[in-house]
């Protein structure tokens, strides 16, 4: 199992976000929409485990098997192309701009978030057998997840909004972590694990992902949740992608990239 | 095990007609080694014209000329282009001496015959043909005739040759190519020879000496002569025993007996060489800067990245590289290290230039002066003719492949992803998955999954040229992210004026056509392109006036609005007064 220098693995960060930005709009989104949906349904799973064993950790544990596989099936999560694609624009790759990264995030989280609600349906289907009865338990733990997640930080007010947000930066921290150590490694096992690690800390402390947040919120708002719309966007959904894209930019992105590649003699020879 | 190599049979006779001298000749050559791996073998026969009295040295010139020549051609070259060069100066010469002799008032007394060749390199056979020999390909119940006969017929009885080496300046030889199989038997025959023979004789006669072609070639022809032909008879028997593996590389590119390379740091003595610095170290490769412990001269060694070690392609590029750089001398092409050592690892080695990227340049120039970008642009083309004369196209042309040395010399580096035509044909060069080089300055049918010509070469050129004037890219991204032929007609070329008006109106007419989506549409060579960059052609000077709204649409809408407004304006002031 080969271990890239950061030398190796940061060339490699700058370049996945390259490409992210040169990928045609109908890539982009069929990827992003088969993200949402992976990572929405890992979320189901890991709510699943949690409801049926009573103990969060075992769902925590489990989840990252869906992040693994939409990263190994080439998938694009919004918290990854967050840290990834403006890499490119920093390392004035050629007609890489911030428009282009702009178009770039748009896109996926269009797709993401169609993903994610195409899941979030289906699973509301499976809990409520077609609508027909009452969601079952799991359904009913996923009406009400969403409730102290929006209600209750607009409980809070302004000291509210801030924990949301810290929550969102401490998120993809560690998502756009697992990202970039997927890239250290040359094998499937050893990108697996490097991934698992910060998935599992990510989940297990309750941090705010837009992306999983895509299903929990509108499943809820199918299943019962005492919410609305609006509280779903304003006091959760969109602070929590502004927070995974401080997150993801600060933390690892522009952090590693300063580090380890600009300090790199800038030519090639040969 | 080791791979199967290329194994063949011949067999060949020739006998005198009813005059004395006997105007055919014939000939074959079967390589060793490494010859034979990139030039094939080869077979060919020539069948002068009876009328003249000289075309026996036609024909013996012809053949001898061709099998000489053809294995002393670039090993990079395709066996096409090589066997064409040969034609076309023998030709030259035949017809050269047919005008000095009596040949120059009556073409059938010069210096004139047939030519039929067959040449098998790799898995692919290769046919070269020009007048009335035939080449055959052997059924159980049939021949198959696979070269057309160059006659035109005036008569039931009545016909002449219509094409035949030494009859003109320029001749179009017929050239078809396929893939070959092993048992199959190919026969190239003159007419004394063919016009009496059967499938089912000749397979007898095979079927009688199985291990001596000769002989059955000797039969043959004996039994064409007893049909009652009187005319010079050869016939040449081909059979092939056995052909390389589709994908056996060639031996110049094996790399089995060299290790990777440890971890290169400075100071570390490696191979000979004792490491300096490092130039860039990434996910694609490690360069570095070293000193030949010998000579105390700086060269570049570059060793494959802990990343791709595992990819055989990727590997076989290393190999392969320095192979394109010794075989390219131009002063605008990395050279590879002169030295010659035993290497136990797998690295390349180059010369070191002393400077900067272009990347670089565009950095430091924003907004450079044409003449300037004319001058890098016409050296970096001179680079790319070098390539492209020896039939290599260099697939990866972006601005960090293009070097500038303290002296302002462009020398193009990273020949690592070079198509050389003459090893692609014989399953030499290494095949990546994707279409290597630089999504953003790749030409469109390329992406499309087409193979590239110097025409794709010329559009990353025209690219380059593009981005150095503006600090654009013609197309935006738009040109990467095409993914099918419909994506082609909405790219649209951003002219030059929208980011530099001072540029003159011309040179987007030229660089437009470099620009094409479709590749037949540009310049056919990159010398053209270097051309009308410094002598535009009357084509592209004579252009229209260019409407308001192309040269300054923010004018254009400001005034049409003011327009606009001003009639709101009135209206609205019509409507007060009441009227």
């Amino acid at each position: 199992m080969a271990y890239l220098a950061p030398a190796e693995f940061v060339t490699k960060m700058v370049d996945a976000g390259e490409s992210k930005l040169l990928m045609s709009t109908r890539d982009t989104l069929v990827r992003a929409y088969m993200a949402g949906a992976i990572l929405a349904l890992a979320a189901a799973f890991a709510v699943s485990v949690t409801v049926n064993t009573g103990n969060p950790l075992i769902g925590a544990l489990l989840f990252p098997v869906g992040f693994c596989m939409l990263y190994l099936l080439g998938f694009d999560l919004l918290t990854g192309v967050f840290t990834l694609a403006p890499l490119a624009v920093m390392d004035k790759r050629p007609g890489a701009t911030w428009n282009g990264v702009l178009r770039n995030w748009s896109l996926v989280f269009t797709g993401n978030f169609a993903g994610a609600l195409t899941v979030a349906v289906f699973m509301a289907i499976i809990f409520t057998n077609g609508f027909s009865e009452a969601p079952n338990a799991i359904g009913q733990k996923i009406g009400h997840i969403g409730e102290g997640r929006t209600v209750g930080y607009a409980a809070h007010g302004a000291a509210g909004m801030l924990t949301l947000f810290v929550r969102a930066v401490m998120c993809n921290w560690m998502v756009s972590t697992g990202v970039v150590a997927a890239m250290m490694s040359t094998s499937v096992s050893g990108k697996v694990m490097a991934m698992w690690m910060p998935i599992l800390v990510f989940f297990y402390m309750g941090f705010e992902h837009s992306i999983v947040n895509m299903y929990l919120f509108p499943s809820g708002l199918m299943l019962g949740g005492n919410f609305t719309f609006m509280d779903y966007m304003i006091w959760n959904e969109i602070p929590t992608v502004l927070g995974n894209l401080v997150g993801g930019l600060t933390f690892v992105g522009a952090t590693l990239y300063s580090t380890h590649y600009k300090t790199a003699p800038k030519r090639k020879v040969a | 095990m080791r791979p199967a190599s290329l194994r063949v049979s011949i067999g060949q006779h020739s006998l005198a007609g009813a005059h004395a001298e006997n105007q055919d000749f014939h000939g074959a050559f079967v390589p060793r080694g490494a010859l034979l791996a990139s030039k094939g073998i080869a077979l060919a026969l020539a069948d002068g014209i009876s009328t003249s009295r000289v075309s026996q040295q036609a024909s013996a010139m012809a053949v001898r000329t061709f099998l000489d020549d053809y294995f002393a051609t670039s090993e990079a070259w395709t066996v096409r282009r090589a066997a064409n060069c040969v034609l076309a100066a023998t030709n030259s010469w035949l017809h050269g001496q047919t005008m000095a002799g009596d040949g120059r008032f009556d073409k059938d007394r010069g210096y004139v015959c047939t030519f039929s060749a067959l040449i098998l390199k790799g898995r692919k056979l290769h046919l070269f043909h020009v007048g009335d020999s035939r080449i055959y390909r052997l059924h159980p119940q049939s021949l198959e005739q696979l070269s057309e006969d160059h006659r035109i017929a005036l008569a039931a009885n009545e016909s002449y040759l219509a094409r035949a080496l030494g009859t003109a300046s320029h001749i179009d030889i017929d050239h078809r190519s396929w893939e070959a199989a092993p048992g199959e038997v190919y026969l190239l025959a003159t007419d004394g020879a063919y016009s009496q023979l059967t499938a089912t004789e000749i397979n007898q006669a095979l079927a009688q000496h199985p291990d001596d072609l000769d002989a059955a070639a000797a039969q043959l022809v004996a039994q064409a002569r007893a049909a009652g032909s009187d005319d010079d008879a050869t016939l040449q028997i081909l059979r092939i025993d056995a052909l390389p593996d589709a994908d056996s590389p060639q031996a110049l590119l094996r790399r089995e007996h060299l290790a990777l390379p440890p971890p290169l740091a400075p100071r570390l003595a490696f191979e000979g060489f004792t490491i300096i610095r490092p130039l860039q170290v990434s996910a694609r490769s490690h360069v570095h800067l070293a000193s030949d412990d010998a000579s105390r001269q700086p060269v570049v060694l570059k060793t494959p990245s802990v990343d791709l070690r595992d990819d055989p392609h990727y590997l076989d590029s290393f190999v392969f590289e320095e192979w394109v750089a010794r075989r390219v001398d131009s002063p605008h092409v990395i050279k590879a290290w002169n030295g010659e050592r035993q290497r136990r690892h797998l690295y390349v080695a180059m010369e070191y230039i002393e400077g900067q990227t272009l990347a670089q340049w565009m950095t430091d120039h924003p907004a450079p002066p044409l003449a300037a970008v004319r001058d890098l642009i016409a050296q970096a083309a001179l680079g790319l003719q070098a390539l492209h004369r020896r039939d290599m196209l260099h697939r990866d042309l972006r601005p960090q492949n293009l070097m500038l040395d303290r002296q302002g010399t462009v020398k193009l580096i990273d020949l690592a992803n070079v198509h050389v035509g003459g090893l692609a044909e014989s399953a030499g060069q290494p095949v990546a998955e994707l279409p290597p080089g630089t999504l953003q300055y790749m030409a469109p049918e390329c992406l499309l999954g087409e193979e590239s010509s110097v025409r794709s070469d010329l559009f990353s050129l025209a690219a380059i040229t593009y981005q150095m004037l503006t600090g654009q890219l013609p197309y935006g991204l738009a040109s990467a992210r095409i993914r099918s032929p419909q994506d082609l007609k909405a790219l649209r070329y951003v002219p030059l004026r929208h980011h530099r008006p001072d540029l003159p109106a011309w040179l987007d007419a030229v660089l437009a056509k470099a620009l094409h989506p479709n590749p037949g549409k540009r310049q056919e060579v990159v010398s053209e392109f270097a051309h009308d960059l410094q002598h535009p052609a009357p084509e592209f000077t004579r252009i229209r006036r260019v409407p308001l709204l192309e040269r300054d649409p923010v004018r254009f809408w400001k005034i049409l609005s003011g327009l606009l407004g001003l009639c709101v304006f009135i209206l609205l002031l019509l409507r007060v007064r009441g009227v």
